[in-house]
This record gives C-alpha cells, sequence and structure tokens, in this order.
C-alpha cells in the first residue's frame, strides 16, 4: 500500500516535471526565435548596407555621423540602433563559431549524441553505485569487527608502543623495536593518506594525475565516483552506525546467551573471516553478527536514495569540472554557456528521470525488505 | 606530573570533536605561517579572502538552512494534523522535487540566476551576493534537516512526554517548539549542521570550480566572491595541483611542492583538510553525546 503510494507520487511527479520542463523548451525557443528576429528587423536596413564596412570604426563612426545629421534629434536612438547592430554581429558570430563546434541546438543529430551520452553516464554511474554499495559495507563491518576487538588507532598504538617497549641498545633488540615502531608509523601514515584522498574532490585528485595518466577515461571516472568526495568515508559511518546501535540492543545478548558465536576473532573458526567481511555478498553463519549485519543493512536501505543522490552530483562534479569532452554533463556546461536552453532542459530531465528511478528502485528494495521482516506477502 | 598531563592529554584525547577542532586550528595556522614566509603578499591575500568567504557562505547556509527547516518543518507538521488536504500534500511533492533534483544542479542552476542578476545590474556588492549565494545553496541541503526535525518530532510524538504535556495543558506549539526541537534535540540538530557544514563547503569549492572553468561570458568572475573553489581553478593554482603527479614520477622534485606551488597546494590542502576535519568533529560531537 505504501510502496504504491509512493509509485503514485514518482510518476507524478515525473510526469508533471516533464511537462513542465517541455513546456518551458517551448517557450525558451519561441522566444528565441521572435527575439532574434524582431532584433533583425528593427536593424535590418542598415545591415543590408553593402558599402558600410561594420568592422572599420572609422566606417561606424561615419555612418554614426550621417544618421546624426539625418536625424538630428534622436542621436540616443541612432546610437542604440548601432549597439544592436553589433550586438546582432557579434550573435551571429557567436552561433557560427558554436555550430563550428559541436554547439548547434536540438536537432536530430544531437538528440542521437546525447542518448549516447546519457547510457554512458547511466552506466558509469551504475557501476559506480554497485561498487559503492559494497565498499561502504565491507569499509563499515571491518570498522565494526576492529572496535569489538577494541583495537586503537595505529597512532595510539604507536604512543602505547613506545611508552611500554623499553628500548634496547643491543643489535639484533634495536632492529626489531624500530621495525616495529615503523610499522605502526607507516600503517598511521597510509591511513592518513588514504582519508586524504576520501576526502579530496575528485577534480583536486584528477588534477594531481594528469601530467601521470589519462584522467579522461570511463575507468578513471568511475574509480573517482567511489573514492573521492567523501562519499565512501560518509556513507560508511553512516552504516557503521547503523551497526553499532544494532549491536546494542536486546536480541543480540540473548542470541549470545542461546549459544550464538560471539567472537570477532577473525582467526578463530567460531571468530568472522575476513574472507566473509570482502566477499560480495556477506554470510556469517552462526554468528550474532549475521542478525546484526541484517538488521543494520535493511535501514541502509533507506539511505541509498540519499547516497544515489549525493553519488550523482559527485559525478556532475567530475564530469563538469574535469572537462570530459563528449559526456553528458560537459555537454550540459557547453549548452548553458552557448545558452542553448532546449538542449539544457532536456540533459536536465534526463538527469532528473536518473534520480527518480533509483528513488523508485530503493522504495521498491525498502518494501520487499519490510515485507520479508514483516511476514506479509508481496503484493 | 608527568602522570597528570598525560592523564589529561588521554582526557582530551577522548574528546575527539574538541581534539579535531584544535588540529582543524592548528593546522590552519600552521600553513598560513608557512604562507606567510613563503608566499607572495597578493597571493596570499586572495587565499586569506577565498577562506574567509568560503567559510562565511558555509556559516550562512547554516543559519539558512534551520530557519528554512524549522519553518517548513512546523507548516508540515500543523498542515497535516490540522488540514490533511491539498497544502500538505503540495508542500510534501514540492519538497519530494527539490529532493530529485541533484544538489549541483539546483545549485547551478541558482547560480545562473545570481548571474542573470549582476548582468542586468541588480546585484552590484558582494556582500548581496554573498547572502543570495548562501540562500541559494541552502536551498538545496536544507531538507536533510527538515527530515531530522520530522523524526524527532515523530518520536516524541510516540512516546507518554507528548501525551503527558497536553494534559498538564501546554499548548502544542510550544510542545514542538521549545520542548521537542528546541531542548530535547539540539545535539541532533547541531550534529546535523556540522555536516550541513562540511557538505556547503564541498559543494560551494565545486561549483565555483565548475562556473570558473567554463561558465562566465557576461559576468566576468571578478564580480564573484573570490571563494577557494574559484581560486583553485585559476591555472597557476591548477599547474600546482598538475606538480604533486610530477613528484610520483620524480620524487626528487617534492621540495619544490612546498616552496614554488603553494599557492594550488594551500588552496587543495585547506579544503580537503578542512573537510576531513569537519567530519572528525562530527563524528567526535556524536560520540559524546550517544547518538
Amino acid at each position: 500500500m505504501k510502496f504504491k503510494k509512493s509509485l503514485n507520487e514518482h510518476i507524478l511527479s515525473l510526469a508533471l516535471v516533464t511537462l513542465v520542463m517541455l513546456a518551458v523548451m517551448i517557450i525558451v525557443r519561441t522566444a528565441d526565435t521572435r527575439r532574434e528576429r524582431q532584433n533583425f528587423d528593427e536593424i535590418e536596413t542598415y545591415l543590408k548596407m553593402n558599402f558600410v564596412d561594420f568592422d572599420d570604426p572609422f566606417e561606424k563612426a561615419l555612418l554614426k555621423e550621417t544618421l546624426n545629421i539625418f536625424e538630428p534629434g534622436n542621436k540616443t536612438r541612432n546610437d542604440s540602433l548601432l549597439a544592436q547592430v553589433d550586438r546582432y554581429r557579434r550573435d551571429q558570430f557567436l552561433k557560427n563559431v558554436s555550430r563550428a563546434g559541436k554547439g548547434t541546438g536540438l536537432s536530430g543529430q544531437k538528440m542521437v549524441e546525447l542518448i549516447r551520452m546519457y547510457f554512458k553516464f547511466i552506466l558509469a554511474y551504475l557501476i559506480t553505485l554497485v561498487l559503492t554499495y559494497y565498499a561502504v559495507q565491507t569499509l563499515a563491518v571491518n570498522r565494526f569487527i576492529h572496535t569489538k576487538q577494541n583495537r586503537q588507532s595505529y597512532l595510539a598504538e604507536l604512543i602505547r608502543y613506545i611508552r611500554h617497549h623499553p628500548f634496547l641498545w643491543q643489535g639484533k633488540a634495536v632492529m626489531r623495536y624500530l621495525a616495529g615502531a615503523a610499522n605502526l608509523l607507516g600503517k598511521a601514515t597510509v591511513k592518513g593518506i588514504g582519508y586524504f584522498i576520501a576526502f579530496s574532490p575528485a577534480y583536486v585528485i584528477a588534477y594531481s594525475f594528469r601530467t601521470e595518466f589519462n584522467t579522461d577515461s570511463l575507468l578513471f571516472m568511475i574509480l573517482l565516483g567511489v573514492i573521492s568526495n567523501g562519499l565512501l568515508i560518509n556513507y560508511a559511518n553512516r552504516f557503521y552506525t547503523f551497526l553499532v546501535s544494532e549491536s546494542r540492543k536486546g536480541y543480540v545478548e540473548t542470541a549470545v546467551v542461546k549459544n550464538l558465536h560471539s567472537s570477532y576473532d577473525t582467526g578463530r573458526k567460531d571468530g568472522i573471516s575476513y574472507r566473509a567481511v570482502l566477499s560480495w555478498k556477506k554470510w556469517f553463519p552462526g554468528h550474532v553478527f549475521e542478525h546484526i549485519f541484517i538488521n543494520a543493512r535493511y535501514q541502509y536501505l533507506t539511505t541509498i536514495k540519499e547516497q544515489a543522490s549525493f553519488l550523482i552530483t559527485g559525478l556532475i562534479i567530475i564530469e563538469m569540472a574535469l572537462n570530459i569532452q563528449g559526456h553528458l554533463c560537459y555537454e550540459l556546461l557547453q549548452n548553458i554557456l552557448y545558452r542553448h536552453f532546449d538542449v539544457v532542459i532536456v540533459i536536465l530531465l534526463g538527469l532528473f528521470y536518473i534520480v527518480k528511478l533509483t528513488e523508485l528502485g530503493a522504495d521498491y528494495l525498502m518494501h520487499r525488505e519490510s515485507q520479508k521482516f514483516e511476514n506479509i506477502a508481496i503484493d | 606530573m608527568s602522570s597528570t598531563i598525560i592523564a589529561r592529554f588521554k582526557e582530551f584525547y577522548q574528546q575527539k570533536d574538541y581534539l579535531w577542532a584544535l588540529i582543524w586550528g592548528a593546522g590552519i595556522l600552521m600553513i598560513w605561517g608557512w604562507d606567510l614566509l613563503y608566499l607572495n603578499e597578493p597571493a596570499r591575500r586572495q587565499i586569506e579572502e577565498g577562506f574567509f568567504n568560503t567559510f562565511i557562505i558555509a556559516f550562512m547556509v547554516i543559519v539558512f538552512s534551520a530557519l528554512l527547516s524549522w519553518g517548513v518543518t512546523l507548516a508540515l507538521y500543523f498542515l497535516e494534523d490540522k488540514i490533511k488536504n491539498i497544502p500538505y500534500s503540495g508542500l510534501n511533492f514540492i519538497l519530494n522535487l527539490i529532493r530529485s533534483v541533484p544538489q549541483i544542479i539546483g545549485i547551478l542552476l541558482g547560480y545562473l540566476l545570481i548571474t542573470y542578476l549582476m548582468a542586468t545590474g541588480s546585484l552590484s556588492d558582494t556582500f548581496s551576493t554573498i547572502i543570495l549565494t548562501a540562500f541559494v545553496i541552502s536551498l538545496f541541503v536544507f531538507l536533510e534537516l527538515v527530515d531530522l526535525m520530522r523524526e524527532r518530532i515523530a518520536y516524541f510524538k510516540k512516546s507518554d512526554f507528548f501525551n503527558a504535556m497536553r494534559v498538564c495543558g501546554i499548548p502544542e506549539p510550544r510542545i514542538i517548539n521549545r520542548d521537542i526541537l528546541w531542548k530535547n534535540s539540539w545535539v541532533h540538530l547541531f550534529n546535523k549542521m556540522i555536516s550541513i557544514f562540511g557538505i556547503t563547503v564541498f559543494l560551494l569549492c565545486s561549483i565555483d570550480f565548475i562556473v570558473s572553468v567554463g561558465l562566465t561570458t557576461d559576468v566576468s568572475t571578478v564580480n564573484f566572491p573570490v571563494t577557494l573553489g574559484s581560486l583553485l581553478a585559476k591555472i597557476d593554482s591548477k599547474q600546482d595541483i598538475l606538480a604533486i603527479g610530477n613528484t610520483i614520477g620524480n620524487i626528487g622534485y617534492i621540495s619544490n611542492i612546498f616552496f614554488k606551488h603553494l599557492q594550488g597546494i594551500t588552496i587543495a590542502f585547506v579544503i580537503v583538510f578542512s573537510l576531513l576535519s569537519i567530519y572528525k568533529i562530527s563524528n567526535g560531537f556524536a560520540r559524546r553525546y550517544h547518538l
């Protein structure tokens, strides 16, 4: 029932936005044509004067003087007419320039190009979404296990190591001591760099590596989408919070009393193996964490919509900021620049559809899971 | 004596929000001191201006978001409760529509409006531009606060707390505003505001970078308030960032990064370090109050 309501709402908003956007597109196109025609009508007589070279400032000044002599009372109007001629010629020039590039307005060929770019964008988006879905859960589970093992940060471990291990000036002992400290310091540094990369906006990472390899490929875009913009860390943190809050609930203790495994040691048979943590379909049979994980994942589904929307924002930023030619959002930026608002509207509509369909998918997933949990027959 | 210091340090170390606020402040001061020594004055002044503008806008976004979300939450609450008809559904529909627009696209369209207002001369001074920019961004980030406020109200409405207060004759608006949202939710709301602050810094830098890279014909970037994003888009900053890649192939070049490429490196560092610190502060705050 709830899903049907949300389905109706999504369909209504899709229909409404499509209608509004199409109406705006028609208005924009009509207004553009009318304005162009009106501008041309007003200055047509002057543009047809083949003997005047409008590129020559002297001839332009001469025309102005002549106009002022013929119509002495209309000096301001004459000035504005000449300014209009300049503007019209500049617009025509820009139009030609944009045509020389790929910047024509909406046409059949343009639509084909846009559709190709659109599917490329969808492909990148879907792959990134799936990868982040996996990575978010893996990182969060790994962090949760570390917390349960009472492991501290590498830096804290290093401080403890220095405080509790006496430094001995004896051949191998010195080496062992330094190796232990260097190991922890190295791990802390790698983690720190990892954090910096995870929080870097995609364009900072891309420009950093632009001299080393091609950053314009689809593969690099997907990689950036996954690791940058803080997406992974933020949503992994959210999943981790769900895991922690689930682990505090009463059923966990009941399950432990009923002899479900509860050790978080990765080396023990009744613990949790890294293989299970890293596997695509996470499964921890006989362990209390299985239930914690399933319940946390159910809550995480509610944030999928938000994550997907943020992911799309990230991909748009990547395509726009890196000026990756032949990509949908670069095309969007170019068409805003050339004022081809019909193309802009089509692209915006396409992006809106992606978000809406993702929301619909997330709602359906949530609905299906809810029915599983609440033991209701799927309608 | 030393054990007391260690105990105090340990105590401070446990309070991650304060610790990271301190680390952020110290990091920013350190890089500013370094720039004072090695970066030319005009570039340094621009970075300072960009830094302050970015954080002023982010702060304003928080204020606008708080006001907008408070108003919208109350409107939704009372419309849902009292009328149950078109206004409630309409408002909900509009909010869902805003939610479905990718934030960066919404803000980009807002920037087009600001550009238009600048071109027509309706928007001439920097302060008005800053306020309008903050308002545009807040329109696309405030919904997270609305969701949280509605969640808090729903949570308390389910408990006896709400009905008990109603029975005592306390008016509903007072329970919602004072007792639920103000007294019992400020920690949650404050934590959300910290994360919105981080999102705003990220979105602002990104949109300014994009706009500066390829969206200015009628209005020059000079007219927009300088932010860290627009500074990063400058060609010399980009070259500085490219230098990081150079060091991968030529490790001996690394020393130049801290002296010759300071402008771009400083801006990139401030952005990334601030985002990381804000995340850590928000996490620490959540842990302190067991959110």
